[in-house]
């Protein structure tokens, strides 16, 4: 990381860094946001499957966190939980795959969340797959999302065959986008697809 | 075809296009984004391709070079927040290119490189010079001989400061002055760091200038119609306005975050016309204020007494050791408690303010079992505004708060309490205003304002050491 960050994201009071053994010769990254913040987080404790991981509870303060990077744009902010995300995922032998944004979408956000999530994390990912629609989950009832036509295709000249695959995204709540994903894949031939999101709703 | 649309200036011509008022009206001295206008995208365009507007992208760079060393810095165009930490870089799909933002002011909307921000070159909007001032109120006489400085300040086109003590009415001493200006066919802006104020100034001000066109901008206003002549908006709001008023009135200048954020005093310079005079309204200005009112021979105006007469309330001290213990231990402090309950007991309407918002909240559950109405307010409660409206109508007794209350807050015969007086937060200017609540009311000049302590610091100090000085100034012949 060329810029180093000397006040936390979040809510911009100054980060005093304890400088720690583990700190100077461990490969963490530096912290990017205040205890405080940290604090409010709220952290998943017993995951009910290992096919979908997920790292935080949905509460005000991952609300406001998904807000500014998602929709208020604030890219940095991609940064915050490049730890947690790559203790999790960089010994993981599947190939990761991050749920993509429509092209059109990606041109009004102006940059891919999930791609920038794993780019903060130095995770290397394999974009396999394409979103044919532009509505999104967030806005449709329960009953809407689960009677959803396929949101997604596979990408030209991929082939899936015997691929154990890791799906990403920020945030699930029925887990239609994953299951839609998932349901392709293993049309398509995959091994495996498992799943990894950074919220639970 | 060609029209001549303004006498003044002979050669500025537009070609065939008829400008919409509500246009000109809206974009006359704004500086906004081009995509997320309020009119139609396609009208927009419109006007950008007959050349109504100057296009300017949202960032800029300038390259500084120091004999070998070469140096890119960023500036953003709507903010004009040049420190380089709050610059992002990023990969832009949208510009398909490394993109730039700001994150200053991104909470109004993101600016990136590939922005680009309009600004109205069109016909200017007529201003008429036929404005009533409908005031009835009497001036003492120290607030006439402000209210005649501050016009003789706007006549010689200089700065002026109007230092004046909490519950001088400093409202007033401006009726005169923007009255003054409007007439002389200037645009106006009132301009002050917290949303309180402005909602609390503009219902005054509209009732005194009936037939003025008068908008009240702040996070989240609604769309207001028409060319205001006189705009009474936050500092924040402010970015949004470029090369716009021929006078800027800051009050309450010496507030939260305005003297601590440099971009928003720049944003002041921004908004206002190069060498229009700007006011500065304060009961507690900075030494820098008072030096550069000497420097460059500001105007100044001096109010040590309120409109009523009578002395500010002097705080009191009184020691509250280990505050923090009983709070986590569920209790009140006796003296606090004591001092609750004897309010209640006189049915006085009463504020506690708290260092932190931590500390309110697990203090409000206690107050709450020797009142069920006592509630708190901070300043990202939404009913703030209701709950204050209901302490001032009386129908609850006491509000606990955090320094969001300290200023712009009128109760009758309130009484106050600041709790940990000793805490970072409370510099002398947050004690001088959050004092400066009590006895404002004529009929209760009087009234207790209570420093609760774990040690006195030398900013309490100074506030009470002020207060006293004023109160001197304001009545040394008098005694």
């Amino acid at each position: 990381m060329k810029k180093e960050i000397y006040n936390c994201l979040l809510c911009g009071t100054p980060l005093n860094e304890n400088v720690t053994w583990k700190s100077l010769l461990g490969s963490d990254y530096p912290d990017t946001i205040c205890s405080d913040c940290e604090g409010e987080l709220e952290p998943v404790t017993e995951s009910d499957s290992h096919e979908i991981i997920s790292l935080y509870q949905y509460n005000d303060k991952m609300k406001d966190y998904l807000h500014r990077y998602k929709f208020m744009h604030d890219v940095i902010l991609a940064k915050v939980f490049r730890n947690q995300i790559r203790k999790h995922l960089y010994k993981r032998r599947e190939t990761i795959v991050p749920i993509p944004i429509h092209p059109e979408k990606l041109k009004e956000r102006t940059f891919a969340h999930i791609d920038e999530l794993l780019k903060a994390a130095d995770l290397s990912f394999k974009q396999y797959l394409e979103k044919i629609t532009t509505e999104t989950q967030g806005e449709k009832s329960r009953d809407e999302r689960l009677n959803t036509p396929q949101l997604f295709k596979l990408k030209q000249n991929v082939d899936m065959k015997n691929k154990e695959i890791l799906l990403v995204d920020d945030i699930i709540t029925t887990g239609t986008t994953i299951q839609h994903a998932k349901n392709l894949l293993i049309q398509e031939g995959a091994k495996s697809v498992k799943a990894f999101t950074l919220i639970r709703g | 075809m060609r029209f001549k649309l303004i006498k003044t200036s002979n050669y500025i011509t537009y070609k065939s296009i008829i400008v919409e008022p509500q246009v000109r009206d809206f974009f006359s001295g704004r500086i906004w984004t081009r995509n997320h206008t309020p009119f139609p995208q396609e009208k927009i365009e419109k006007y950008i391709e007959r050349g109504y507007f100057k296009l300017r992208s949202a960032i800029s760079i300038k390259n500084t070079s120091f004999g070998p060393f070469k140096r890119k810095r960023y500036i953003c165009n709507r903010c004009h927040n040049s420190n380089q930490q709050e610059f992002i870089e990023f990969d832009c799909a949208k510009c398909e290119s490394k993109c730039v933002y700001c994150r200053h002011c991104i909470n109004m909307g993101r600016m990136s490189s590939c922005t680009e921000l309009i600004l109205w070159k069109g016909p200017k909007p007529k201003q008429k010079r036929n404005k009533v001032l409908d005031w009835a109120g009497q001036f003492t006489e120290l607030q006439q001989k402000a209210a005649n400085e501050l016009i003789q300040s706007l006549e010689q086109n200089r700065n002026h400061l109007v230092h004046a003590v909490c519950g001088a009415g400093k409202t007033e001493i401006l009726f005169p002055a923007v009255h003054y200006a409007l007439n002389r066919g200037n645009r106006v802006c009132i301009a002050t760091p917290r949303t309180d104020v402005v909602l609390e100034l503009f219902p005054r001000f509209q009732k005194v200038f009936p037939n003025t066109t008068i908008h009240a901008l702040y996070g989240g206003s609604p769309q207001q119609p028409g060319f205001a002549e006189l705009v009474i908006t936050t500092t924040h709001q402010l970015y949004r306005f470029e090369n716009a008023f021929d006078v800027v009135i800051v009050d309450e200048a010496d507030a939260f975050p305005y003297t601590f954020d440099e971009s928003l005093q720049k944003a002041v310079i921004k908004a206002r016309k190069p060498n229009a005079p700007t006011v500065f309204v304060t009961a507690t200005p900075s030494a820098k204020i008072l030096n550069r009112t000497k420097k460059e021979n500001w105007g100044v105006s001096f109010i040590p007494r309120r409109f009523h007469g009578h002395p500010l309330p002097v705080p009191r001290f009184q020691s509250l050791w280990n505050y923090n213990k009983p709070f986590e231990k569920g209790s009140i402090p006796p003296k606090l408690l004591q001092w609750t309950k004897q309010r209640l007991q006189n049915k006085e309407p009463f504020l506690i303010f708290f260092p932190t918002i931590q500390l309110m909240k697990t203090a409000i559950t206690l107050f709450e079992n020797i009142h069920p109405n006592i509630l708190s307010v901070y300043a990202e409660d939404a009913d703030r505004k209701e709950k204050v409206m209901k302490l001032r109508n009386e129908e609850i007794p006491g509000l606990l708060t955090t320094t969001i209350l300290e200023r712009g807050v009128t109760i009758k015969n309130v009484q106050v309490a600041v709790v940990g007086a000793e805490s970072k937060i409370f510099t002398s200017s947050a004690l001088i205003q959050i004092s400066g609540r009590v006895g404002r009311n004529v009929n209760f000049p009087q009234g207790d304002i209570v420093y609760f302590h774990h040690g006195i610091t030398t900013e309490m100090d100074e506030a009470r050491n002020e207060i006293m000085r004023l109160n001197k100034m304001g009545f040394g012949s008098s005694g």
